[in-house]
């Protein structure tokens, strides 16, 4: 509840002024800053009690100090979870499944209440908002005109109806009524953008470029069977249909073919209208020359002939006098990626044309010419010099995204840095990133995941686990959720320093983050965690961690995790370490049920554990258990219990049976 | 402003202590019979709880003969007048004072055994003392306007609330006000998935931001169990 505000200012200004005043009285001056002052210079005089205390005469402080001093407060929370998000700790997603859960059941929420909306007009149309706020009023989705005429089909464009704004030209035309060029470039447009289909109803959020040429991509991106079914341009659809049919034809008609021709797959068909066109001597706009351009290496073969293509169609748009835009450039730069052993000259060559028309590269541009120098799994330096000069270059710029392709970049980038282990590299790079409102560059939350996935392996690798370990703390999991993989590193990270100790509490982040149903992931710390012997205190830990994994395996809920020996073999070794006897012996029967069988090692710690506990009779239990799983070690284990042990005749009998029993074969 | 429905307006007799059964549209009347044997005392009528009792402001000296003819007078009067008479016959006389209970936003003790929240269990008159508001904005300051406007708004959003999250709330919503921001507070109990939460989160925000064209934010935090004060 809000406090009584009355009640707390009143207090405030009693108290306040009674602070003023007695500092006014010690310091015998009023200058603004005077009371931080003398708040600083007590704390720094309870800090260093020990040494003499030289109290300073007066302290000034800049003009911006309460300015500088408020702005150090206002960053990036680094335990916060995304915005999007409540600030609950119920609400907040843990894991990368959970983050994509809620995010979407959200949008889902908000496309639920604008059906309403749209679908209830007459309750939303009151306008009491000043200035207008157009998009908080409700949309007009349904057609409203129906008679034939040209505004109706204007009205079919705009609402993104293909096939009745088809239907009504057809019957415009029928009906002996001109339709203007205006609404005809609309309409070729239309058809041609969604390649004579109508767009799917219900959109919902796009989490990847549908034309991404990497379909290997699996995690966080739940692709729709859609996705797969690229649209392509049928012969002889609606738009060229129209198009043969229009009595005269003009650049907006042909770029509207051309530029649908390439977006959905008919390549050569595209040229073929191009050279239409120029038959019909009309001069073609940039779009066209930009569309032909990123066609042009789906139809030559040979590296050459590609490049050879497109300097032929730069040079038409020269001779045209049409002027390149970003788009143009960015195409070359992305075709010349096909183009082998002659991309890296032309590339820079490109870069340079660029600059001298004034025309700045983004990181789209700066993305294919790293993609040009850089070859995956070479070694050598590659790239590395390139993405040097280029992260110089764009040091302290505020990027925008003009080009679909720029969000590709920073994922990229920190690849050549995690090929090259160039550490250096990538922490200039994610300064780029942490520069101003830059991180909106790092594209959607999958995109997000690779670069943040990239970075954390090669901080893993190369730097010191205390390093590590504050980064973790940075970026994990507010920025990104760690998969396995991540998990393993970290975990490498910190075997290679050393910090083992900290394994329990990284396995409480593994069971947060929905990674304890991965086998690999807990074979890896169960073996850690066993390999070396601690001190006591990190023993206990352990053992309570290894009683926590067992849980996990008891409670099994996805199925994915079976005990194996190792992991039976590790939990039990653990176990005994710690003294935790009891939980010891309820692991051997473990093994029978799971059909694994013990190690001799284990074995033996057994035994040496009734040897200090003086179980006797466990001790010939356990020789008969080792005996029944036909260990080869059985006889050795008869041998030392016989000897360390006092046992009844009984007990010697059974022993000096499996002693012999076992002894057999191995003479 | 905190809800306290005015209370309508007349004369102080017309305030009665308003029990379940009592829902006469005047101003509350009651049977009340005078004996004549005891013309000083008030009779409590079935189903009031303890009231100060008055006795008439008549001095106990006055006669019973002229208080009688007073009382045939009175009542032979009244009975002719339509609006007061009923089926009982002896309404609209008051002979005590009323007794000006306050009921507002307050919930009647108990067993013991009706768990109240912090927000129940104070009354309003500790609002600004021991309560805060509930309902965040400028309108009441000198000089502005639209406070009327806002706390409408501000039912609309507690019965929109009330229905969307039904059984959610733990507690009542508070509204805050900031530029053209519309802040909506709620605490919920975790009686849903998170999901779910989120989609009734998406889908309110959107639905108010486009009634009322300004953004409208919701800050929710949730509860295992409401929060119990005490219990009544």
């Amino acid at each position: 509840m809000a406090a009584p505000g009355r009640h707390v200012g009143h207090y405030i200004q009693r108290n306040g002024r009674f602070l003023l005043c007695n500092i006014d009285q010690v310091l015998g001056h009023r200058s603004f800053g005077c009371t931080t002052a003398v708040r600083q210079q007590a704390a720094e005089a309870n800090k260093e009690s020990a040494e003499s205390i030289v109290i300073p005469r007066k302290k000034t402080w800049s003009k911006e100090a309460v300015l500088e001093a408020l702005a150090s407060t206002v960053g990036r929370d680094s335990t916060a979870y995304s915005y999007q998000f409540q600030d609950d700790p119920y609400l907040s997603p843990r894991t990368a499944v959970e983050f994509k859960l809620y995010s979407l059941s959200q949008e889902s929420g908000r496309s639920a209440a604008k059906y309403f909306v749209n679908s209830n007009p007459k309750f939303f149309t009151k306008d009491f908002a000043e200035p207008h706020i157009p998009c908080l009023m409700p949309e007009t989705v349904s057609l409203c005109l129906e008679e034939v005429s040209e505004e109706a089909l204007k009205e079919r464009i705009n609402l993104r109806k293909v096939t009745a704004a088809v239907d009504m030209y057809d019957q415009l035309v029928q009906a002996g009524t001109a339709v203007s060029l205006e609404t005809t470039h609309g309409l070729l447009d239309l058809i041609s953008l969604y390649c004579d289909r109508d767009p799917v109803e219900d959109e919902g959020p796009q989490t990847e470029d549908t034309e991404s040429k990497d379909p290997k991509k699996k995690k966080g991106n739940y692709r729709r069977a859609s996705d797969f079914l690229k649209f392509s341009w049928k012969e002889n659809n609606n738009a060229e249909r129209i198009f043969n049919l229009l009595p005269e034809r003009d650049t907006r008609c042909y770029s509207a073919l051309i530029r649908g021709m390439v977006k959905h797959g008919a390549y050569a068909k595209a040229f073929s209208m191009y050279t239409d066109m120029l038959n019909n001597r009309l001069t073609a706009d940039v779009h066209i020359f930009n569309a032909l351009i990123s066609a042009a290496p789906e139809v030559r073969e040979k590296y050459n002939e590609k490049w050879e293509l497109i300097t032929e169609l730069l040079k038409q748009m020269n001779e045209q006098k049409i002027r390149p835009n970003l788009l143009t450039f960015n195409y070359v730069l992305k075709a010349l990626r096909r183009c082998g052993f002659l991309a890296k000259t032309q590339s820079l060559h490109t870069l340079s044309e660029m600059k001298a028309l004034g025309i700045a590269p983004t990181l789209a541009s700066y993305d294919h010419v790293l993609a040009v120098f850089h070859r995956s799994g070479s070694s050598g330096p590659n790239g590395v010099d390139i993405l040097q000069e280029v992260v110089a270059e764009l040091a302290e710029t505020n990027f925008t995204c003009q080009d679909p392709h720029d969000v590709m970049f920073f994922a990229n980038a920190i690849r050549v840095c995690l090929d090259n282990k160039d550490l250096e590299l990538a922490y200039k790079v994610h300064s780029l990133i942490e520069f101003g409102e830059n991180y909106r560059l790092l594209g959607d939350p999958f995109h997000q995941s690779v670069y943040y996935g990239r970075f954390f392996n090669l901080l893993c690798m190369m730097e010191h686990v205390d390093v590590v370990l504050k980064w973790y703390k940075r970026i994990i999991p507010s920025l990104y959720y760690p998969n396995p993989q991540g998990m393993k590193d970290l975990l490498q990270a910190l075997d290679t320093d050393s910090r083992l100790d900290l394994l329990p509490s990284i396995w409480k982040d593994i069971k947060s983050f929905g990674h304890d149903n991965k086998p690999d992931v807990v074979e890896d710390l169960l073996s850690l965690m066993t390999r070396d012997n601690h001190s006591a205190e990190v023993q206990e830990s352990f053992a309570a961690c290894a009683l926590d994994i067992k849980s996990a395996f008891d409670l099994n809920l996805t199925s994915r995790l079976e005990w194996t020996n190792s992991s039976l073999s590790h939990v039990t070794m653990l176990l005994l370490r710690a003294n935790q006897t009891k939980s010891a012996w309820e692991m051997l029967p473990l093994f029978k049920s799971n059909n694994r069988v013990p190690s001799d090692d284990l074995m033996n710690s057994f035994l040496s554990l009734c040897h200090t506990d003086g179980t006797s009779q466990k001790a010939v239990e356990l020789v008969q258990m080792s005996a029944a799983f036909c260990l080869p070690t059985t006889p050795q284990l008869a041998k030392r219990a016989l000897a360390e042990f006092d046992l009844t005749e009984e007990q010697r009998a059974i022993l000096s049976e499996l002693e012999a029993a076992g002894g057999e074969p191995s003479d | 402003a905190p809800s306290s429905p005015p209370l309508p307006g007349g004369s102080p007799s017309c305030r009665r202590d308003r029990t379940a059964g009592d829902r006469s549209p005047s101003c509350g009347t009651e049977s009340r019979s005078i004996s004549a044997e005891s013309p000083g005392c008030c009779r409590r009528a079935a189903g009031f709880p303890a009231e100060r009792c008055r006795t008439s402001p008549s001095s106990p000296a006055a006669t019973p003969s002229l208080l009688l003819t007073v009382w045939t007078l009175l009542t032979s009067a009244l009975a002719r007048s339509s609006l007061l008479c009923s089926s009982s016959g002896l309404r609209g006389l008051h002979v005590t004072a009323a007794c000006c209970k306050n009921r507002a936003a307050r919930i009647r003790i108990g067993k013991g055994n009706k768990p109240l929240t912090y927000e129940q269990a104070l009354h309003p008159h500790h609002i600004g003392h021991r309560k805060g508001w509930l309902s965040q904005h400028t309108s009441n300051l000198k000089g502005e306007d639209g406070a009327a406007d806002r706390t409408v708004e501000d039912v609309f959003i507690r019965r929109f609330m009330f229905g969307t999250f039904h059984g959610f709330l733990a507690n009542e919503i508070v509204l805050k006000r900031r530029g053209n921001v519309l802040i909506v507070c709620a605490i919920m109990l975790q009686k849903m998935l998170p999901q779910k939460f989120y989609f009734l989160i998406g889908y309110s925000e959107s639905l108010l931001s486009h009634l009322y064209k300004c953004p409208v934010k919701l800050e929710i935090q949730t509860l295992v169990d409401k929060a119990v004060y005490k219990y009544i």
